[in-house]
């Protein structure tokens, strides 16, 4: 009797604890989207989009799906011409929002932005960010298909203009060189689709899955870096690639362009300088903290973050100008706005910190009460 | 201590995974492979399960205990202390079938994270199964996992309830072909026997239909097995499974 009531008490428990291993959206579940324009940072963390003024760091509005329960945040979100911002969720209804900042409404003493459309046609998480091209909108979604959207149809339920199917988990935002959009793919894929009749021009596969985007080099070659620990570089006409630098680990982030020079991490916390003109590593340090997020460009040196908690100003020489220790852990690409940058953090108190150019905090969201 | 318990089962899987040449609905082949290794392991514990449960049954059985248990039926406390005589020159362990029970539970929460672990949904998961691979499997082209199985997709709750009925099913076959018969009209222990019959089932169709397929998918397997390996040493009661009418007392 005993071991029969004990026996029920376990599988309880065990229910208890699968239960528990894969609950609800909880803040650190994955990183957050980040983008910043004009005088507002935009946030996607979790199941909430913030809208934050970035003068002082408050709170300008947020959007939350009441009739998504599940609906969670994590692709940058992207600004039209318009000022809508776009962002997807992952979760539920796999919904794509364009969020309207000049039509807030207050309930509650919480502010919230009208949404002007919803596409909801889409099988799979947004983990990628559209891309804009003209009035037509590039998504990549996680189920494999790129959604075209156009932005000026006045649909308030929008139906995609056309599915490009491609395949793999697609993660990653689109980059285009105006006559093509690349996208790559978690099923080792580089497409290319051409921006005129949306028809697939070419497919190629690595030998590692590409979490990150594609860049254009000044050469006019594509970059691409994948978890096959290799740099290629792709013929955008043709397809034809190559490796061009062996890398000590899983390339996740997006390489930044500068001239000749290419930036970008790996997850052992690499850091490349890569010469498309000569086709040779430039330098390579190791700041401290695994590479997830892009660098960025200010000014004459570059912005990076670390796994770490930090963000490096490292000059084009690799000299490392300051590093300023944020707190928590940053996988999410900054922004720059407002002479600020912004970070994104998980596992601290604050979802996002805005530092002057010589890395000194000037404040944190949400603010400390 | 639990993240390498869970880090070793999604390696293994993963070896599996990559032994088989990762093909289409090969996740699934290596969660059954696994599931078999699994059981392999945990024969020997298994089989002191069986043992100490033929051995409980056998007691409720036996004519000289069911007399201890009229006898001191209005003292508890005497009797426990009979029991647990009785236990001692029977040489039963009375823990002998909860032991190895235990020991399931830690396995399937495991390879529930394991699972999920490997079919990562998110960014910051693949970034944390990259660190949680051995360096000496070289694995990273076989990243993302293929999840389709068959019409399932492993990293997530089976849609059409199937499997949840197969689990349920096989489970409610195990748990009767594992029942020893009594000739004990009161025997508590077989009266509550036949409650589990109906409520395990019940519970682990529930799992299956909440949680990832994947798991579902090492459930039934584990429960044919289980049924196999009852089987083989000629411990299923075949009998139990025919109507109350029809079997032998």
């Amino acid at each position: 009797m005993r071991k029969k009531l004990l026996l029920i008490t376990l599988v309880l428990l065990g229910a208890v604890l699968l239960s528990a291993c894969g609950g609800g959206p909880i803040r650190g579940t994955t990183w957050s989207g980040l983008a910043a324009s004009g005088e507002t940072a935009y946030l996607a963390d979790v199941s909430m989009v913030y809208g934050i003024n970035l003068n002082d760091g408050s709170e300008a509005w947020q959007f939350l799906d009441k009739d998504d329960g599940k609906a969670q945040f994590y692709a940058n979100p992207v600004i039209t011409p318009d000022g809508l911002v776009i962002v997807g969720s992952t979760g539920g209804t796999h919904t794509l929002y364009a969020l309207d900042p000049n039509d807030v409404t207050t309930e509650n003493d919480i502010k919230s932005p009208a949404t002007e459309w919803t596409f909801k046609g889409a099988k799979g998480p947004w983990a990628a960010s559209p891309l804009i091209v003209g009035n037509l909108l590039y998504a990549p979604n996680a189920d494999g298909n790129l959604y075209i959207l156009n932005l000026n149809d006045g649909q308030s339920q929008k139906q995609a203009v056309k599915v490009v199917e491609l395949g793999g988990r697609l993660w990653a935002q689109p980059v285009t060189d105006g006559q093509r959009v690349f996208i790559t793919s978690l099923d080792h894929s580089v497409y290319a689709v051409d921006i005129e009749t949306y028809e697939l021009v070419w497919h190629k596969d690595l030998d590692g899955a590409i979490p990150g985007s594609p860049a254009i080099g000044s050469d006019g070659m594509l970059y691409v870096g994948s978890l096959a620990k290799q740099l290629e570089r792709f013929d955008p006409e043709t397809g034809e690639h190559s490796p061009v630098l062996d890398t000590k680990n899983w390339v996740w982030s997006t390489p930044v362009v500068d001239g000749d020079m290419l930036y970008f991490g790996d997850v052992d916390g690499n850091f490349y300088s890569f010469n498309t003109a000569t086709s040779s590593l430039n330098w390579s340090i190791q700041p401290g903290g695994a590479i997830t997020a892009s660098a960025i460009l200010q000014n004459d040196h570059l912005l990076l973050v670390t796994e770490s908690g930090s963000v490096y100003a490292i000059g084009k020489d690799s000299k490392i100008l300051w590093p300023e220790e944020v707190g928590g852990k940053i996988y999410t690409t900054p922004a720059v706005a407002n002479d600020l940058i912004l970070v994104a953090s998980l596992e601290t108190e604050f979802y996002l910190a805005a530092l002057d150019s010589n890395g000194r905090q000037v404040w944190t969201f949400p603010q400390k009460k | 201590m639990w993240d390498y318990f869970v880090s070793l089962f999604t390696n293994v899987l993963l070896w599996i995974y990559n032994l088989l040449g990762n093909g289409p609905h090969m996740f699934g082949v290596a969660i059954i492979l696994f599931t078999i290794l699994i059981r392999i392991v945990t024969w020997p514990l298994n089989a002191q399960q069986m043992k100490g449960a033929k051995a409980m049954q056998d007691l409720q059985n036996d004519v000289e205990w069911q007399k201890v248990q009229k006898k001191y039926a209005k003292d508890r406390e005497k009797l426990a202390q009979e029991q647990m005589r009785v236990y001692r020159e029977k040489g039963i362990n009375p823990f002998g079938s909860c032991l190895p029970m235990l020991v399931q539970f830690p396995i399937m929460i495991a390879l529930y994270q394991s699972i999920t672990h490997a079919l990562t949904s998110t960014p910051l998961d693949l970034l944390k199964l990259s660190r949680s691979i051995y360096p000496f499997l070289n694995v990273s082209d076989l990243i993302p996992l293929n999840s389709n199985f068959l019409w399932m997709n492993l990293g997530q709750p089976e849609p059409y309830y199937i499997l949840a009925i197969v689990v349920a099913a096989t489970t409610y076959l195990q748990s009767k072909l594992t029942l020893p018969p009594s000739t004990n009209p009161n025997d508590q222990s077989a009266a509550m026997g036949q409650s589990m019959a109906i409520t395990m089932p019940l519970m682990m169709g529930w799992l299956a239909l909440t949680f990832p397929s994947g798991l579902a998918v090492y459930f039934v397997t584990s429960n044919i097995l289980g049924i196999v390996q009852y089987a083989a040493q000629g411990k299923a009661n075949w009998s139990n499974l025919l109507p109350k009418s029809m079997q032998k007392n």
